[in-house]
């Protein structure tokens, strides 16, 4: 029990524990590149009166982590993704960050967080629907196989949060029709980072 | 991996099984979306409050005229604004016309034509402030629409039957999909969907330029009500009314020509008539003014289409949206050389395009909520080459030119601007909807 509480603690300090390195530390840049998968459901309720509906939603991500290891544990950086929803293509650009809860393993715990916003620069939108990015959100937990520093390989989960509205034409009585769409999603992804 | 690690992987899995059974995209769809509440209002109650009142903040302004120094704004379905425009910089409104079911109105000299319902009704403007009801001619137009909702006259009680208009806003929950999956539930049947089609233009604010001639007024690209030699002419949704108007003060219903379905605007252009209807352009030799006869039609699909022309060229904007569905959004050139045989010239592509006006070389095109367009148009194949100016985050349905000055009307207000440079268009004055400014 004490083996689990610690990392946990240690993800609570954070801040203070990575304040405390040792001067030896070298800064240098790191990179963490994952592919991973977006699962979740919708819950909708498609005309009224009707029931609630479920469908289940898989969608592909993949993201990249450009930093800085600014001590042992934490490094900084700019996560840059893309994520392709099923009727949007988003490119979220998040300030990040990547801190080892557990030290010198081979398999070392490690809290991700990443949060901007998400672009739809690259989603091609069909005529009269404009499609909009909004905030994107990426706190996670993983797992780092490797020597501390080497090539590691990652294994991740966390929670997507996703904004995007979506202007669409107006139906014949309609003046105008909007769609606000929240994603939450459970992030499963695979990694490597160096 | 070692041993002691297992315990954390382990407590981590239900944590994942349950994010996976908890992550629910929420998406909801917000329309705002018109009501319909049928209404009776009987033809001695609609005659009956036809006042001049005090001048008012526009609400739901439709189509705008000019004569001389005056404007005249309609308020949709409720009456017409009276603005003295001597002063361009700040244009002041003097008096408020209200006249039930008026979308449409026309000026000769001093006598102001606008339909209430099935009547028209000659107003005396004299003194624009006060302007006096002349005469009517009763029951003459017998359907029509106003922001979607029709109304019809009941001859057997005298009354008309309309539908009142609300807006609301209504939220549904989708799939997050580009479209909801059941569209069965707003579709209301064919019926309505061509009623609601036809509507939409009456709603409209207009404006665009037809030829003023003496004592008359300037109307715009999507006007129903066009003056020539000793006609008024009026469109419907069907046919076209000649009233005769040699005695301003008492037009008399002279003749009705049918002309089809679905008809939404008139552009009398020398001795031509210009019919924009959802089907086509319609062109009408008018060389005797008393029996316009049908020369030919343009057909395109099926789009709301106002129409100018400049010598041999038609300008028809098609566009999509609410009633317009099932068309693209574009400009048409039609060289009308000969009347008879319309020939595309070229199509350009637009965003939404709504009213528009030519003062040539200078075409203004209004494009809906992405604003207001200025092109040059001397080469007629590269118009889209020869944007001039493009004016955006404001709302343009249509557009007057009066040559150095340009009116435009969107659904947040009414603007003037000094178009000395189309490359440069200045705001002049600004009335904006809902507030009492000019008054």
């Amino acid at each position: 029990m004490k083996k689990v509480l610690i990392p946990l603690l240690a993800a609570l300090g954070f801040v203070t524990a990575a304040m405390g390195q040792n001067a030896s530390f070298k800064k240098a840049y790191v990179n963490h590149t994952e592919i991973g998968l977006l699962l979740g459901n919708v819950r909708y309720v498609p005309y009224v009166g009707s029931g609630e509906m479920v469908e289940k939603r898989q969608n592909l991500t993949v993201q990249m982590f450009n930093g800085l290891q600014l001590s042992r544990r934490l490094a900084a950086g700019v996560t840059v993704g893309m994520d392709r929803y099923t009727a949007a293509l988003v490119t979220p650009i998040m300030a990040g960050v990547r801190y080892d809860l557990t030290r010198k393993e081979n398999a070392r715990f490690f809290a991700s967080a990443d949060a901007g916003y998400g672009f739809t620069w690259f989603h091609s939108d069909a005529t009269n629907y404009h499609t909009q990015g909004g905030l994107a959100l990426n706190p996670g937990l993983g797992l780092r196989f490797g020597k501390p520093a080497a090539t590691n390989f990652t294994l991740s989960m966390g929670y997507k949060y996703q904004q995007v509205t979506v202007d669409k034409p107006p139906f014949w009585t309609d003046t105008e029709r909007t769609e606000t769409r929240l994603y939450n999603r459970l992030a499963l992804r695979l990694g490597l980072s160096f | 991996m070692r041993a002691t690690r297992l315990p954390l992987l382990l407590l981590l899995l239900p944590v994942l099984l349950l994010g996976l059974a908890s992550c629910n995209d929420r998406c909801e769809e917000t329309r705002i979306t018109r009501r319909f509440t049928p209404v009776t209002l009987s033809l001695l109650e609609l005659r009956n409050d036809l006042k001049t009142e005090a001048p008012r903040a526009m609400e739901h302004p439709g189509k705008i005229y000019v004569r001389d120094k005056y404007l005249f704004i309609n308020e949709v379905k409720e009456g017409i604004h009276i603005i003295d425009n001597s002063n361009p910089a700040s244009p002041r409104a003097v008096a408020f016309v209200r006249i039930p079911g008026n979308g449409d109105m026309a000026v000769r000299g001093n006598i102001l034509y606008a339909d209430s319902y099935s009547d028209l009704v000659a107003l005396d403007i004299t003194d624009p402030t006060q302007p006096k009801e002349v005469s009517r001619v009763g029951e003459v137009f017998k359907s029509g629409m106003f922001d979607g909702g029709s109304w019809n006259y009941n001859a057997s009680i005298r009354a008309i039957n309309e539908q009142k208009v609300e807006y609301v806003t209504e939220t549904v929950t989708t799939n997050c999909e580009e479209n909801a999956v059941n569209p069965g539930w707003w579709w209301g049947g064919g019926v309505a969907f061509l009623m609601a089609d036809a509507s939409f233009s009456r709603a409209q604010s207009s404006v665009a330029a037809s030829a003023p001639s003496g004592g008359d007024g300037k109307g715009g690209s999507m006007a129903r009500f066009a003056l020539y030699d000793r006609y008024l002419y009026t469109v419907g949704q069907n046919d076209l009314k000649l009233f005769d108007v040699s005695n301003p003060a008492k037009p008399v219903d002279f003749a009705t020509v049918n002309l089809g379905w679905g008809i939404e605007t008139i552009f009398p252009y020398k001795d031509k008539l210009f019919i924009g209807s959802m089907t086509g352009m319609h062109i009408y030799d008018n060389s005797n003014p008393a029996s316009p006869q049908k020369l030919s039609v343009f057909e395109h699909l099926r789009a709301c289409d106002p129409v100018v022309v400049q010598d041999n060229i038609a300008y028809v904007t098609l566009r999509t949206g609410t009633a317009c569905t099932n068309a693209q959004n574009q400009l048409d050139l039609v060289d009308i050389t000969d009347l008879t045989r319309p020939q595309l010239i070229k199509s350009y592509s637009m965003q939404n395009p709504h009213g528009l006006s030519i003062d040539y070389p200078t075409l203004y095109l209004c494009e809906g909520q992405h604003g207001l367009k200025t092109f040059d148009v001397s080469d007629r194949f590269g118009v889209d080459k020869n944007l001039l100016y493009h004016m955006k985050n404001l709302d343009a349905y249509d557009v007057i030119t009066m040559g150095k000055t340009l009116l435009m009307i969107g659904k947040d207000g009414f603007y003037q601007f000094d178009a000395t440079n189309p490359r440069e268009l200045r705001q002049i004055s600004k009335l904006v909807v809902g507030k009492k400014n000019g008054i």
